[in-house]
């Protein structure tokens, strides 16, 4: 497949220099001269009508140089339109800035420009906004309740989003069926929690009529489509600029209303602007993710194999809506089978609005579906007696029934759930480990062991968008060109929040050209520069950014070669070759110099074009997009001991180990780190984090001592173990990866957790697997 | 800030004598970014927790952000930068990169002065006290896995020993 192996080659980083000696460019990092700071007043109360607002004490202090609310912004700005036209999906709009009404403890009323930061903030202590309080809706029950108060006034009620399906016969098979099993699940709340929180620095310039926007941000050109958009600019009046990003996790995709305030002021006061929220401000009201109801009805036969199955879905998205409200349920819906053989489905997906921070994808937006599935396949086990592993195998599609075409359409092919399972079993001794459960809890120590079988969307194609019927495109975008030098400069239209691709995508490009990777410049986040893409998100970067890159070397070579054999006057280049940077020839089964360079060829492309092949345009640039197939899917089977202290609640993680399929990888270093950071974020969420909201809206977790994030004592060495089936669709063969370790990991503390507490009978239906949680479950069973 | 004149405050950082004016309110983390351009200096969350922050003070490792840079005068402050003065990597950096310890990178600096530091109270570590150690540095990328490889790396060759 490749020349010269660079491809899969496990390079250490390029980019790490600048990063461990502390000289990363993040936003706040770039100095602006003359620049405005921004900071935003925000809503104390979860649900309320703004009756009046005093600026006049705060309009006199030190550096203020304008104080603006929602009326302000509406002037300069569009009202974003979320109104897809996508069955069961109510259209909604709303301000830039509220205007009449906040929705959530943390809503931006004011904003507040001063000449620096610590006099924004004074003079904000000195506004008055006088609101009169509403019953917030604070919760999934209360949304649904007859006559709840309602979150959006221009909607009937806050069921923003309601779709159902249904395949096959599952009425028959639940009225025939001797067994029916029920299982629910809860997952809580979550936030991404960056290290670098929010941030961006406006610049406009007024002679050219033109915005300089600096923002570290996953994907820039949807970002700059909005952003223009909505200040009402064509887009080649907007430049987005993201520098070195401290961490997306999905977060950092939308274009928020701070931002666009931010970017209207700069406009409107003629000085660039800038805005950086603390972390109290990124915790309540950035962006949230999560917070389902999940109930499963599984209709099934003696030996746990399942007939039908039903999936209801109870999904809490906030107050506002960034991204359209079905998207993220839906995907876990269409999944949810997995590696599992299923005819008869039918799903229910409701989506409501409460009186929180609006949601929108976090690293594996269907991080449930794993528990959700093999929590039900358990629940089976447990209702049959059956051993769960037994219950898998009976289900799980074999290598022979592959590709398989799931319940709702999707094609899964080129994935081994058996092979990843079988193998997890075959290094981990569980005859041995059984043994030593029963010892320890005759001395009063509960360990356990959980599996959670993975199969993992990652790289959506536009069919798929089309499809599941989410707005936006699946291909992406990239160019590659040789210099007159011979220099290779490339860029492609994602954005990395620590992904590597200057070190990934540089081995894509070099791959073709016989190149090393060093010799490969990546240029993203900028797009005067870069092409229009879809940017980072999903696990697409390797697939759609890697694919389209390797696509446009491909060709650049192939254009090298031609210019080649005219220079050296052959009929066809099919005996030539880059290697070294030289161009080689096949004479009598040996590769020999030709006596031509990778730079000689450039040369004469950009300035002795006369000696080209005739009607050949002159210069070495590819641009090339590609469209990856409908979906890719990577599979993995988790497995992890724990040892649950009955007294305190407090779960141990003793050993974790993962056997993933992705694929081919472009770089094995960086797979490994991406497998790791999944896992740890899954564990993390497992475990500890949780945005609280009270009964009154009130958002309890606003700082990092009550929203908790693991640290390297809560996360174990994580072993991983890596299998590498192509994808047969892939230019390279890859699949994408990233997201299956969080789905993994929600899915197999709970299953190890419920194995360790058989002997009391308890079954963990939410998370976080709190020590509270685990304690009021024991208490409850005694 | 016509409240609170600034102040003159004289302190080292990075052995140098810097001498400033500034309110008794700003922060050190703001002081080090701002006035000195140390932007290795990350500030994450602002109270305390994450450690993206991280310098030394007088050798010990502190957070930045829950100092007032008045609180300095007189000490010493040790950045990220001091590590690489002369361009080369020290030994946690280089083991960072050798073994795949940073993803985005933002959390990283604040890694490399706190393990700099107890590494050279605590030579020769356990996994399990390096996690320990680490646990003032959040990071949301990498599971820490290869943190503490990268940690247990460094401390080997600090001590001259297996450096693979």
């Amino acid at each position: 497949m490749t020349e010269r192996g660079t491809i899969g080659a496990p390079l250490l980083r390029r980019e790490d220099y600048r990063f461990v000696t502390g000289q990363g460019r993040y936003l706040d990092d770039i100095a602006v001269p003359n620049c405005l700071h921004a900071h935003f007043v925000r809503s104390p109360h979860a649900h309320a009508r703004i009756v009046s607002i005093d600026i006049a004490a705060a309009q006199k202090c030190e550096g203020v140089v304008a104080i603006v609310g929602g009326r302000d912004l509406a002037q300069w700005t569009t009202a974003l339109r979320m109104a897809p036209p996508i069955e069961g999906l109510r259209p909604v709009e709303f301000s830039t800035l509220p205007i009449d009404k906040i929705r959530f403890v943390g809503d931006p009323v004011l904003c507040i420009v001063a000449t620096d930061r610590y006099l924004a903030e004074d003079a904000a202590e000195l506004v008055t906004v006088e609101y009169e309080v509403l019953e917030a809706v604070a919760g999934l029950d209360q949304a649904l309740a007859p006559g709840a108060p309602r979150v959006d006034d221009g909607l009937s009620d806050n069921l923003i989003s309601h779709q159902w399906f249904s395949t096959g016969e599952p009425g028959r098979c639940f009225a025939e069926a001797g067994v029916v099993v029920e299982a629910s699940f809860r997952q809580q709340r979550q936030t991404h929690a960056p290290i670098e929180t929010r941030g961006c620095c406006a610049i406009w310039d007024q002679g050219r009529r033109h915005l300089t926007m600096h923002i570290g941000n996953q994907v820039p050109h949807p970002y700059r489509t909005q952003l223009a958009r909505r200040l009402r600019l064509s887009e080649s009046q907007v430049t987005v600029i993201s520098p070195d990003v401290g961490g997306g996790f999905g977060q950092k995709i939308a274009l928020y209303r701070e931002e666009l305030t931010v970017a209207a002021l700069a406009r409107e006061l003629r000085r660039p602007v800038r805005w950086r929220e603390d972390r109290n401000e990124n915790l309540i009201a950035a962006s949230h993710a999560r917070e389902d109801v999940v109930r499963t009805r599984a209709a099934v036969d003696g030996e746990g194999r399942i007939l039908a199955l039903e999936l209801e879905i109870l999904e809490d998205f906030g107050a506002y809506c960034f991204y359209p409200a079905n998207y993220l349920a839906r995907v876990v819906a269409m999944i949810l089978s997995g590696p599992y053989r299923l005819t008869n489905y039918a799903y229910d997906i409701k989506v409501v609005l409460t009186n929180k921070c609006g949601n929108g994808p976090m690293r594996a937006p269907m991080a449930i579906t794993s528990w959700v599935m093999e929590g039900t396949i358990e629940a089976i086990a447990r209702k049959l007696t059956l051993d769960p592993i037994a219950v898998r195998r009976i289900n799980m599609l074999g290598p022979a029934e592959l590709p398989y075409r799931m319940p709702t359409g999707l094609l899964l092919e080129d994935v081994t759930p058996s092979e990843t399972l079988e193998k997890v079993l075959a290094v981990f001794d569980m005859p041995a480990f059984r043994a030593r459960q029963e010892t320890d809890r005759a001395r009063g120590i509960y360990r356990g062991v959980g599996l959670c079988c993975v199969v993992e969307s990652t790289t959506y194609g536009s069919a798929f968008y089309k499809a599941a019927g989410i707005p936006g495109s699946g291909h992406e975008s990239g160019w590659v060109k040789i210099e007159p030098s011979g220099a290779v400069n490339a860029s492609v239209g994602l954005m990395a929040s620590g992904q590597g691709y200057e070190t990934t995508l540089a081995q894509v490009v070099a791959d073709p050209l016989g190149i090393e990777p060093d010799e490969v410049q990546i240029h993203i986040g900028n797009t005067d520069t870069a092409p229009y893409g879809m940017g980072s998100r999903g696990a697409r970067g390797g697939t759609a950014g890697g694919s389209v890159l390797l696509i446009a070397a491909q060709a650049l070579r192939d254009k090298v070669l031609t210019i080649a054999a005219t220079l050296l006057g052959l009929n066809t280049s099919g005996e030539l070759r880059l290697s070294n940077r030289r161009v080689e020839r096949r004479l009598g089964g040996l590769w020999t110099d030709s006596g031509l360079s990778l730079a000689d060829i450039a040369h004469t492309a950009y300035l002795d074009p006369l000696r080209l092949p005739p009607g050949m345009e002159p210069g070495l640039e590819a641009h090339r997009a590609y469209d990856p197939p409908p979906m890719t899917f990577s599979n993995a089977t988790h497995l992890c001991e724990v040892r649950v202290d009955v007294a305190t609640g407090k779960i141990g993680l003793e050993r974790y180990l993962v056997v993933e399929d992705c694929g081919t990888v472009l770089n094995p270093l960086i797979v490994r780190g991406q497998q790791h950071g999944a896992v740890a974020m899954g564990i993390s969420a497992a475990l500890l984090e949780e945005v609280v909201y009270d009964n009154d809206g009130q958002n309890r977790s606003g700082s990092f001592a009550d929203y908790l994030l693991a640290t390297a004592v809560e996360i174990p060495p994580i072993e991983v173990i890596s299998q590498h089936t192509p994808n047969r669709r892939t230019p390279t063969g890859s699949k994408g990866m990233s997201e299956g370790g969080v789905m993994g990991a929600t899915g197999v503390l709970p299953s190890a957790v419920n194995d360790a507490l058989a002997p009391f009978g308890v079954v963990v239906e939410a998370q976080p697997l709190s020590p509270m949680y685990i304690r009021a479950l024991l208490r409850g069973s005694q | 800030m016509s409240a609170f004149p600034p102040v003159p405050i004289v302190f080292k950082v990075n052995g140098t004598t810097r001498r400033l004016l500034t309110a008794p309110r700003r922060l050190l983390s703001d002081v080090l970014r701002e006035d000195c351009g140390l932007t290795g200096v990350h500030v994450g969350c602002e109270h305390g927790v994450c450690g993206a922050c991280t310098i030394l003070l007088d050798g010990a490792p502190a957070r930045a952000c829950l100092i007032y840079a008045v609180q300095a005068r007189d000490h010493e402050v040790t950045t990220v930068e001091a590590f690489s003065a002369g361009g080369e990597l020290s030994v946690v950096q280089q083991a960072l990169h050798e073994e795949h310890g940073l993803q985005c990178g933002f959390c990283t600096p604040g890694i490399v002065v706190t393990m700099e530091a107890w590494l050279n109270e605590h030579p020769d570590p356990t996994d399990a006290e390096i996690r320990d150690a680490l646990s003032g540095n959040l990071c949301r990328c990498t599971g820490y896995h290869n943190i503490v490889a990268a940690v247990a790396k460094a401390a080997a060759r600090r001590r001259g020993g297996d450096a693979t």
